[in-house]
């Protein structure tokens, strides 16, 4: 064993350079370059022309950017909300009775679809003349009009995401000490007061996890808006992740979306950063 | 340790030079030739001119096709820096053909043009499109005439004719909408310049050119003119939703809309669901908003078929070009899709779509160039995302007219 280490100290940096190599190349170097894309004009074909700080003020006057950012928090607080608040509800009703398991089937089942799936199934149901029209006897055109197509579109990531999250909270239920539990149920807690003064503390650390996930993905929103409205119509129901996109990849303006880009990876960033803080200090 | 360190780090230079290929190859002699395209839904016509060219000039393709054109176009564009390059590509007339050739990454096609226009394979009138600093650039890869497609059943339902005049196209419309039919399709996503560009083309197609190129305002008086037209006529509850997802194919085929204006490629759509020309649906020429122009103004599209001047096998991508416009590739390439040639001496089986290129060949309409070709691209970009929500806020349009025209400015500020 004592042989051994020499070795391996010899080879220390061979052993990581592949992987610090990969991550290097396909992680640092790319954000590193779209930062410095961020302060160029480019268009993918010429060489970037250096305007320093241009694309960033740009941002500030920009009113599509306004509205993707109007979204974005939509998106952001919808996410914490409802797929969250439901998945706990439902994990809660569900983890302790039995045929639990059957009951989450339903609610884990449309996580396995795509992007492209869920627009399969969700456009004839928003559609203008769908079925979510025809049910409810309205006339709406629930993925038109601003910002109640982003609130159905919500509603749609809603119905997705919820298993996962109930998953994450029955795993969460199920690894709290039960004494703690017992005690207060001896002590005569029962209903809401146990849930409120006993289970959810003691889950605080998983539904730490779980909001700065929801967070970040409310942040990052990109795919369920690009396949059902593409950000439209217009550009009323963009969000950040979008306007990325279509400035750098549809307007070719490479370095206004760098720098769209960018702002999104410093707000996503700061935003985890001071969530996550906050909960490490509380528990 | 230091030659440890210089052996690891050796071993990794290895490892990246055999990773990032060969520089300055010499030029291989392809058989194949991979051909790169936006246009996803023809990969099955493409396989079917490849077995033909094998056969004729000893060349095959393998397409590639991409169904998203922003992906499409900086996938292109990358090549041009990374040695993934294709060897035929297509791509767009106007703005983009003359962004790319700038870079000098396309290659010159004068001499295929000279020799095709020679051999009366390609029309001198299409030379223009291909044309950028007087010399030509690719081969027309396919060209369409826009017009109006209609369900012929539900015209004979109602006994309806094709019209002739634009007040003979409203009274159409007013009679499908009396009998609950909805007469167009527009849409959203995409497509959303159609109606701007048949109504602007109709009514004033010198001031179309002049947009096109700068010389006009969005906000001109004759523009938001056809903005008011084009707002009439959603309000007169003539067209569906705009947000409705349907394929445009299957709008026409089930009736959820008579009329589909499109170019004649949307043949390829039709055939594939045994729609047959003449007796599920036929074609009409839009008649002109204002009768008093001398010509019916007609929407053309020519979409170009590419080679880079750096491509593997330059000579055999220039075989390529050169085949693709002679008779035979063209025969088999618009008969396989149903829609028309580049190539005159190819007639087409579709009456009414055979009679339209005869007499755009004879000079009987004003060709105006399609606005996804005609309009610079970041002008494009703002005009189909403002088109977008005019279709469905019509009130907005003056607004969309100036968020276009800020657009427009930035662009001529620097391109004049």
């Amino acid at each position: 064993m004592r042989a051994r280490a020499p070795m391996l100290g010899r080879f220390r940096y061979g052993y990581v350079a592949p992987a610090a190599l990969l991550v290097a190349g396909l992680l640092y170097a790319p954000f590193l370059w779209t930062a410095y894309l961020s302060l160029t004009r480019y268009d993918g074909l010429e060489s970037p022309a250096w305007i320093g700080l241009d694309n960033f003020v740009k941002l500030f006057d920009d009113a599509a950017l306004l509205t993707s950012t109007r979204n974005t928090l939509i998106w952001v607080v919808g996410t914490m909300v409802l797929p969250v608040g439901l998945g706990l509800l439902v994990a809660v009703l569900s983890y302790d009775i039995k045929g639990g398991a059957w009951f989450r089937v339903p609610f884990m089942l449309p996580y396995a679809l795509s992007g492209a799936g869920l627009a399969m199934v969700w456009s004839p149901i928003l559609s203008h003349d769908g079925v979510a029209n025809r049910l409810l006897g309205v006339d709406t055109a629930f993925l038109q009009d601003s910002p109640y197509n982003t609130l159905a579109m919500l509603l749609v990531w809603t119905w997705q995401q919820l298993g996962v999250n109930t998953l994450l909270f029955v795993v969460g239920l199920q690894s709290i000490p039960k004494e703690p539990i017992e005690a207060a149920r001896l002590d005569g807690a029962s209903g809401w007061r146990l849930f409120r003064h006993v289970i959810w503390p003691l889950m605080r650390p998983l539904t730490a996890v779980v909001v700065g996930l929801a967070l970040v993905a409310g942040l990052k929103t990109f795919d369920i808006v690009w396949v059902l409205t593409q950000g439209g119509p217009g550009r009323n129901s963009e969000t950040l992740a979008v306007t990325m996109y279509k400035e750098t990849f549809v307007s070719s303006d490479y370095g206004y979306g760098s720098a769209v880009a960018v702002m999104l990876t410093v707000v996503t960033g700061l935003a985890s950063y001071l969530y996550l803080r906050r909960q490490v200090t509380a528990t | 340790m230091f030659r440890s360190r210089v052996a690891t780090l050796g071993a990794a230079a290895l490892v990246l030079t055999a990773c990032g290929g060969g520089g300055g190859e010499a030029p291989q002699k392809k058989t194949e030739l991979s051909l790169y395209n936006d246009k996803g839904a023809w990969t099955k016509y493409f396989d079917e001119m490849g077995a033909v060219s094998k056969q004729s000039i000893g060349l095959s393709i393998k397409p590639t096709g991409y169904t998203d054109s922003a992906q499409y176009q900086a996938f292109i564009k990358a090549s041009f820096r990374t040695n993934v390059k294709p060897d035929l590509f297509t791509w767009q007339t106007g703005g983009m053909l003359a962004e790319i050739v700038k870079q000098k990454q396309v290659a010159d096609t004068s001499a295929v043009w000279q020799e095709a226009i020679k051999a009366g394979d390609l029309s001198q009138d299409l030379m223009p499109y291909y044309t950028v600093d007087g010399k030509q650039y690719c081969v027309p890869m396919n060209v369409a005439y826009w017009g109006m497609f209609y369900n012929k059943k539900v015209f004979d339902q109602y006994g309806l004719k094709p019209p002739q005049t634009w007040d003979d196209l409203v009274k159409v419309a007013d009679t499908l909408k009396q009998n609950n039919v909805k007469a167009f399709y527009h849409t959203s996503v995409l497509f959303s310049f159609v109606w701007f560009e048949q109504l602007l083309a109709g009514t004033d197609p010198d001031l179309y050119d002049r947009l096109s190129t700068g010389q006009a305002k969005y906000t001109d008086p004759g523009v938001v003119q056809v903005m008011e037209r084009w707002k009439q006529l959603i309000d007169a509850g003539y067209f569906i939703n705009p947000g409705d997802k349907t394929d445009p194919a299957d709008v026409l085929k089930n009736g959820k809309a008579a009329m589909v204006s499109f170019g004649s490629w949307f043949n390829t759509s039709m055939a594939s669901r045994s729609m047959k020309a003449g007796t599920d649906y036929d074609f009409f020429v839009i008649p002109n908003v204002n009768p008093a122009l001398p010509k019916t103004s007609m929407i053309f599209e020519s979409g170009p078929l590419c080679s880079l001047t750096k491509a593997a096998d330059p000579d055999a991508s220039m075989r390529y070009l050169k085949w693709w416009t002679t008779a035979e590739a063209q025969e088999k390439w618009s008969t396989s899709r149903g829609d028309v040639s580049a190539n005159p001496k190819v007639a087409i089986d579709d009456k009414a779509l055979g009679a339209v290129t005869k007499d755009a060949g004879s000079g009987e309409y004003r060709l105006v160039n399609r606005y996804f070709e005609a309009t610079p691209p970041p002008i494009l970009t703002a005009a189909l995302d403002g088109f977008s929500k005019f279709v469905t806020e019509p009130a907005t349009y003056m607004e969309v007219l100036q968020t276009i025209q800020q657009a427009a400015d930035e662009y001529w500020s620097t391109h004049q």
